[in-house]
């Protein structure tokens, strides 16, 4: 891993599920913490920000947690994405799967070293997504330069 | 060709077929409410479960810090960074176990397995119990409580919340996610009546009439067996009220139960 701060965004409508949640992160871990009790204003702030892992309530007025994980995906791609659900929306969990790119889904009530394993896990895929992106752009200026370079050759000996 | 089978015999059989119906509507109503309760209880539980765990873990914590005696300049930093966390989740638990009071309140009011009797009640505690069970069903639906100032009225509580249950669940679910739901409530010197008004699509004129009649349904099999409302007639008519049904397809449908002030029952 590297040595940046890694940013877990928490998004419930329910501000005792975002506390508790803080809480044990910031107990246990060193992640930086952002909680949200509302989704849009959780999309405002990810325009801005740039975060590793984003965990998600199912059930919010407004927004589902689907509708809301899709919309994170414009914004911030590399970011691993996770629904928390109630036992019963267990489906919905694995439509999401697909349409959000889901990264994993805990129920309600979570296991707290779970949650732990999977947003350290998730933090690590969203480092290994930006390292293969800052590559291929790598490779890719390399690779216009070397064009260039190939051009300048073929130019002087014409 | 077979004997004539004796009436009293059949009539037996029609009530037993009759009673069986019953149950299995209460049974889907019953079914309905541990959903919704199972739902309520579940983030509640959820925050406490976790933060069980937080503070467990935050003991071992401050434990290894005062094993040897000795707290360094470090160490008091991490146990700052730990007050806070048990800070942060002692606060939610005092929350969270005010939700679960409550819920275990409006179910008291909604149930009354104690008190299956006649009483008098205030039928907002009745409908207000109803509309926090069934809190998950809401969502984006917006309530709207017009209550009247209404007296008390004498009757069966739980079969009366049972008359709720359906008429409520019924409207949220002609609504899906959103939509509006009124509750109007008003009485005279005689009755009170309560009126539940969704912004469904309204029932069609032609099939109105056969709302209340066992096994209507535009559910399927799924919900309530098509049960609720005949079965919340049922109750309304033993307590000699009224129910009754108007709908504008495209509009909504709106249901009003007309319950007399003291009770005289009525034939079931």
């Amino acid at each position: 891993m590297s040595d940046q701060q890694t940013t877990v965004m928490i998004v419930d409508d329910e501000e005792m599920v975002v506390t508790s949640i803080r809480s044990f992160l910031e107990l246990e871990t060193s992640h930086r913490v952002r909680t949200f009790t509302s989704p849009s204003d959780a999309l405002d702030a990810l325009a801005a920000e740039h975060v590793h892992v984003i965990v998600a309530d199912y059930m919010m007025p407004g927004m589902d947690g689907i509708t809301f994980l899709t919309a994170t995906r414009e914004l911030r791609p590399q970011a691993a994405r996770i629904l928390l659900t109630g036992y019963a929306d267990r489906d919905n969990a694995i439509r999401a799967i697909n349409e959000a790119g889901l990264y994993h889904y805990l129920q309600k009530p979570w296991d707290n070293e779970e949650l732990k394993l999977i947003i350290r896990n998730g933090i690590e895929r969203s480092q290994l997504f930006n390292e293969l992106d800052a590559r291929v752009a790598a490779l890719e200026m390399a690779n216009e330069e070397l064009s260039e370079f190939r051009q300048k050759l073929i130019e002087a000996f014409l | 060709m077979s004997e004539p089978r004796d009436p009293h015999t059949e009539l037996d059989e029609l009530r037993r077929a009759q009673a069986e119906l019953v149950n299995s509507a209460k049974l889907a109503t019953l079914g309905s409410l541990v959903a919704g309760v199972a739902h309520e209880i579940n983030t509640p539980l959820g925050a406490l479960n976790s933060n069980h765990d937080v503070i467990e873990r935050a003991l071992n914590k401050l434990q290894g810090i005062l094993e040897d005696e000795v707290v360094t300049p470090d160490e008091l930093d991490e146990v700052r960074k730990i007050v806070r966390a048990i800070d942060g989740v002692l606060r939610t638990n005092g929350i969270a176990v005010e939700r679960m009071v409550k819920l275990v309140d409006s179910l008291r009011t909604f149930g009354r397995p104690d008190r299956a009797d006649v009483d008098r009640v205030d039928l907002h505690e009745g409908i207000e119990g109803t509309l926090a069970v069934l809190g998950h069903e809401i969502q984006d639906i917006e309530i709207v409580r017009d209550f009247g100032d209404i007296p008390a009225v004498e009757c069966y509580p739980d079969r009366i919340n049972q008359v709720f249950m359906n008429l409520l669940l019924n409207a949220l679910q002609a609504m899906g996610e959103h939509g509006t739901l009124t509750i109007r409530t008003r009485s005279n010197s005689t009755q009170v009546s309560v009126a539940i008004s969704d912004r469904g699509p309204g029932i069609p004129p032609e099939t109105l009439a056969e709302v209340f009649d066992p096994g209507f349904t535009t559910k399927g099999e799924r919900v309530g067996m098509g049960l609720g409302l005949a079965i919340s007639r049922q109750i309304v008519d033993q307590h000699s009220g009224d129910m009754e049904v108007e709908s504008v397809l495209g509009e909504g449908t709106t249901f009003t139960v007309s319950l007399p002030l003291d009770l005289t029952e009525g034939e079931a």
